[in-house]
């Protein structure tokens, strides 16, 4: 499945700025059931510092200055990625390895530090009281793990309700859990804590997804925009297994990967400091495609 | 004294170890020559000697401030003048040990952002690292040149009950404390001077070279002038007097991150030339405050964009971010088996017992234990608490953190460190003291070097262990005596000449700034002071019988003050002028209120205290008599005679202040700027006070009496008597107030010195130009009007408003032009000082 994807971010400011500087977090990865075919982005005005490099999760980060005045600043990334269904689609479910196995093994110095720092709380993933419990409802002693994952991420998606308006990115997943209400940085954030709090390594990522739907089928929610979801890391398959508690989904081949990290504050889209007096406003509108 | 002394450890404190006595009682070696001068002098003489301990760091302005208390900015610095003595064995293990510990914790430093493989090998537990928030993931792999990359690295050490040296902290993000250890050693060098000789106390200035050396080395591998700086949160932080210190010092630049912008990938200065290359930071400025961009978004203390710049090694910072991983206390306890594995030593230095919460059988014996045991966060040692000290519900409530997040936490072990002779109230008593030690890379030999010396610290208090500054300590200087076996010389910094020059010109615009503002407001300050004073003593000595209003002349000084400050309508208004009294004390005492002048004295302050750097160490000690001065007059139910004889202490403080900058200051552009906000303020002031005194006419007996003020608030009455030596008369007093050029206290004058100070800046900062610039134009301006106004014109009475029309309008146009070239100055040297700035970035999407 070819995929183009079209993310624009607009800052508008109240009034001129003569410095900001960003950093952005929008290029889609190459991994081996998606590559990246094309991919430009298109900053205006143009920069005067612009710079690519790696970040500690391996996303690619571009940060880039503008240095003249300026009141409006546009930044558009464009991509195009064919998609295939992941090696996980065709693994059993009831057949992957018991869960205690796995966290087990984490804790020990035969996993590596990069797998291992999935199952610490972060910024965004704190554990609340009550998410352990919650949890262990569906990761019952010696279950699959991935069969455990696969209940727990449809049980997450119909206790929640998804609601706009209701979080913003300083609600604690206490909070969210406690209403049982968000959009799918809380779904994600949620599902962090929930695996995490049992010594699981799960990743959050983001991303994007198809805007129109195939014919027959219905439109998903977290399109038209940027969205999120997480992975599980499952030894049995060497790999970091997605689920999207959103659209209680094992993801496949219609959710674009962009970036990893702990949580959302790893993998900001795009973040800028304006030296200016006045407010700013940031409108963003993704359109994702098949082509 | 040393008898009763000793007498005192055997009945009191003898649960400690005591640095002075042996276990059996007697004098350590160490001690002896020490004890016997001490014997010898008796309390007198030692109170005298604190006494003048004292009086030297007061004199030199040594402060410090404490948080969250408003009384506790600029503290006066506290030394004993009895020292902390190591003798050369006990120093040479001390020595050796730390230089061990250094480089194992800069082993330590380059494997947790290199290879990881101290974790992959378990010695290391992976959440100890992970979990900690020093552990920054923005610096992975990003390295020094060369080997060595913790470059500052502090200890505080303390002796234990078995007499060996245990480590209570590392301090490695931005150690502070080497400026006061120089302070010190330079307070105790005057008042002991035979007393260090004879005891061979080890020299501590080679480790100011050393770090200048290594700074230098670090960077000039590919640059000729490399440029530093010391990056400051600012006077506001407790320990800003030790960073305009170091700075003036070492020659490095003091700036604060509003001082600096990054573009293009680098880090500029922005100073009143524009903006300049800084090729190393030495911060004290903690690593997470130090890019809002990256680290914490609120922070106002760093430079936008320096990550950035540090990851394309644009610009050098010392200590490197990322190092505080290595003050997590809970690394003490894996430290003696890492030094095993990858030095094959044991560690010489141990660390005072810790136990990692992140391991079950550790966290049992921390939970079995919290009574006897310090707790801390793995990260920031301010929230330590002593279990035993706790109560109950607070005990339950650190039990149930602890059970929550384990890793968060370490238990230490409660060290009875020694005691040292300390005095105390006029006398010597046995007080726990703490040693902190100074290390430095050095660039030359590829090790750690160690000042033979440091910052000790005892408790004011008998049996308290957690001893600082901000919980009262007192400092004490650190003696080690007797001769180095070898004593490895840094060489003398190679570039230092160069260094020099670079650092000549360099002005921030904010520092520049501050000079502009500190002159203005030493000139506001004190013409306020004389109007102030005239008008006290007409009020004092006014006939009781007679109405303020009546009085003319009193009057006219009471409406002529609230014009000067600004503060109208003030006394124009009859009610306030009928009861003048609160509104004088108001305007004399309220901080708070604009204009006051105590409110013009704070001001003149702060900017003082924000470029301490730039002024003479000499001047600093007169900012602090100004600022004790000022604390006097805001004292509750002053009295005006009070204020009148605290007015005439407080004008002269400001003119030996200015005097001495005068001697001190080398003639560039901070000095320049610094004479502009003078003869701004004072020219604009002459105009005020005559258009508000003199531009009236009453009646010739009360015209008189208003011009002798007029030329009194000038400082030009004797000279009048002396040009004139007849009556008063106005022509004279406009001739002699405005346009007799050699009158220093005459607006032509004042004109000009601003105009030449303004031109020597330029030719300094830019060269020569041709062209005359828009300032120069308005005070050419200005200048040609004063020259050229006839002064008898200037006196013709307007019968109906019997007024001096012409004259008024004339000193109008004059504070415009003057006014204007205020604008102009701060618009063309200080406006990219404009540093306010926000966050912006992806929030959660409302539509998903």
């Amino acid at each position: 499945m070819k995929y183009q994807v079209t993310h624009v971010t607009d800052y508008i400011y109240q009034s001129p700025s003569s410095l900001c500087h960003n950093i952005m977090v929008q290029t889609p990865k190459n991994l081996p059931f998606q590559t990246v075919e094309q991919h430009e982005q298109v900053i205006d005005p143009e920069p005067e510092y612009l710079n690519r490099s790696q970040d500690f999760f391996e996303n690619q980060t571009v940060h880039f200055s503008i240095e003249r005045t300026h009141s409006k600043l546009t930044a558009t990334s464009k991509s195009t990625v064919v998609l295939s269904a992941p090696a996980w689609m065709t693994a059993d479910p009831g057949q992957t390895q018991p869960w205690e196995q796995v966290r087990d093994w984490l804790h020990t110095t035969k996993a590596l530090n990069d797998t291992r720092q999935f199952y610490l709380q972060s910024k965004h993933v704190e554990f609340a009281d009550g998410v352990q419990e919650y949890t262990l409802q569906s990761f019952t002693p010696g279950r699959p793990i991935m069969e455990a994952m696969l209940e727990l991420n449809s049980r997450i998606n119909s206790d929640f309700t998804f609601t706009p308006g209701f979080t913003d990115l300083s609600t604690p997943v206490s909070e969210v859990f406690a209403n049982r209400k968000g959009v799918c940085q809380d779904y994600a954030h949620f599902s962090l804590a929930c695996v995490r709090s049992i010594g699981l390594a799960a990743r959050y990522v983001s991303g994007y997804l198809e805007t129109i739907p195939p014919p027959g089928k219905p439109k998903m929610v977290g399109a038209d925009a940027s969205h999120a979801w997480i992975s599980l890391y499952i030894p049995d398959l060497d790999d970091w297994v997605e689920f999207d508690a959103t659209n209680n989904l094992l993801v496949s081949d219609q959710h674009i990967r962009v970036a990893v990290g702990r949580d959302f504050a790893d993998v900001t889209p795009l973040k800028g400091i304006i030296y200016s007096a006045g407010k700013h406003t940031m409108e963003v509108s993704v359109d994702v495609r098949r082509s | 004294m040393i008898a009763s002394y000793l007498n005192s450890i055997k009945n009191g404190t003898a649960r400690y170890l005591d640095e002075l006595a042996t276990k059996d009682g007697q004098i350590s070696e160490k001690w002896q020559h020490l004890a016997h001068y001490y014997d010898c002098a008796g309390p007198q003489k030692l109170k005298q000697s604190h006494d003048e301990v004292s009086r030297q760091l007061r004199e030199n302005g040594v402060t410090y401030n404490i948080y969250g208390d408003p009384e506790g900015m600029n503290r006066p610095w506290q030394l004993d003048p009895i020292p902390m003595v190591f003798g050369s064995e006990d120093w040479e293990y001390i020595e050796r040990g730390l230089q061990q510990r250094a480089n194992l914790l800069n082993h330590i430093l380059k494997d947790v952002y290199g290879g990881r493989t101290l974790i992959k090998e378990g010695l290391i537990p992976f959440e100890l690292v992970y979990n900690h928030q020093g552990f920054l993931r923005q610096v992975d792999k990003l390295m020094l040149e060369g080997d060595l990359q913790l470059i500052q690295y502090s200890t505080d050490l303390a002796r234990g009950p078995n007499g060996q040296m245990w480590v209570l902290h590392d301090r490695t993000d931005a150690p502070s404390g080497a400026g006061y250890t120089l302070e010190n050693r330079a307070a105790m060098t005057r008042v002991f001077p035979e007393l260090i000789r004879e005891n061979e106390v080890r020299k501590i200035t080679s480790y100011y070279q050393t770090l200048r050396n290594t700074l230098i080395n670090l960077s000039s591998r590919s640059l000729e002038n490399p440029r530093i700086v010391l990056l400051s949160p600012g006077p506001m932080n407790d320990t800003y007097f030790e960073h305009a210190y170091l700075s003036s010092i070492m020659g490095f630049t003091l700036s604060m991150g509003q001082d600096l912008t990054v573009s293009d990938g680098q880090v500029w200065l922005k100073t009143i030339k524009g903006l300049e290359k800084v090729d190393v930071i030495i911060r004290r400025v903690d690593d997470v405050y130090c890019d809002p961009l990256e680290f914490l978004g609120e922070s106002h203390l760093g430079v936008v964009g320096l990550m950035e710049a540090i990851r394309q090694k644009n610009v050098l910072v010392i200590n490197p971010l990322g190092v505080r991983m290595l003050e997590n206390p809970g690394l003490m306890a894996f430290l003696p088996k890492i030094c095993q594995k990858v030095f094959g030593e044991d560690l010489i230095l141990n660390s005072v017992a810790t136990w990692w919460c992140g391991q079950e059988r550790e966290k049992n014996y921390v939970l079995d234990n919290l009574d006897y045991l310090i707790i801390r966060g793995i990260y920031s040692d301010q929230n330590a608490v002593f279990g035993g000290n706790l109560s109950s519900q607070e005990k339950d409530e650190l039990i149930r953190k602890i059970k929550a997040n384990p890793y968060l936490f370490v238990g230490q072990e409660t060290v009875d460190f020694s005691t040292t002779p300390s005095w105390i109230d006029n006398q010597m008593v046995a007080r726990n003291a703490v040693f902190r030690s100074y290390l430095v890379a050095n660039s030359e030999n590829h090790g750690y070097s160690v000042m033979p010396g440091g910052l000790s610290r005892s408790s004011p208090q008998q049996g308290v262990f957690m001893v600082s500054n901000q919980t009262g300590g007192i400092s004490k200087d650190t003696w080690v005596l007797g001769k180095q076996v070898e004593t490895p010389q840094p060489p003398p910094v190679k570039v230092s000449r160069q260094q020099a020059k670079v650092q000549q010109q360099i002005l921030p615009s904010r520092t520049g700034e501050h000079l502009f503002w500190l002159g203005r407001y030493m000139e506001r300050s004190a013409y306020t002071i004389r109007l102030m004073r005239m008008t006290l003593m007409a009020y004092n000595e006014a006939d009781t019988d007679i109405h303020v209003t009546e009085d003319k002349v009193l009057s006219t000084l009471l409406k002529s003050l609230s014009h000067l400050t600004g503060t109208l309508p003030g006394f124009t208004k009859k009610q306030v002028l009928r009861k003048p009294e609160s509104e004088l004390l108001s305007l004399t005492t309220d901080v708070t209120r604009m204009g006051s002048l105590a409110n013009s004295i704070q001001s003149f302050l702060s900017n003082g205290y924000a470029v301490r750097d730039r002024l003479g160490l000499d001047t600093w000690r007169i900012l602090d008599s100004v600022s004790e001065e000022l604390n006097g007059m805001k004292r509750p139910g002053i009295t005006l005679t009070e204020v009148y004889h605290a007015l005439d202490q407080m004008v002269i403080k400001m003119m030996a202040f200015y005097g001495l900058n005068i001697d001190n200051m080398t003639r560039e552009s901070s000095w320049h700027l610094l004479n502009m906000g003078r003869f701004i303020e004072s020219s604009a002031n002459t105009c005020t006070a005559l258009k508000a005194l003199i531009t009236k006419k009453f009646g010739l007996a009360t015209d008189k009496e208003l011009w002798e003020t007029t030329l009194r608030c000038n400082e030009s009455l004797v000279t009048y008597r002396y040009h004139y030596r007849s009556n008063l008369e106005l022509t004279g007093v406009l001739t002699l107030l405005l346009s007799t050029e050699a009158n220093p206290r005459s607006l032509l004058y004042q004109i000009k010195k601003i105009d030449d100070h303004f031109k020597q800046m330029a030719i300094q900062e830019f060269g020569e130009t041709k062209e005359l610039s828009p300032i120069r134009k308005k005070l050419l301006e200005a200048y040609t009007k004063t020259k050229l106004s006839d002064i008898e014109t200037l006196c013709v009475l307007n019968e109906k408003s019997q007024s001096y029309t012409q004259l008024i309008t004339f000193l109008d146009e004059i504070v415009a032009l003057i006014q204007d070239t205020s604008t102009i100055v701060s618009e063309d040297f200080f406006n990219h000082t404009s540093s306010r700035y926000s966050m912006i970035q992806t929030n959660l999407l409302p539509e998903i």
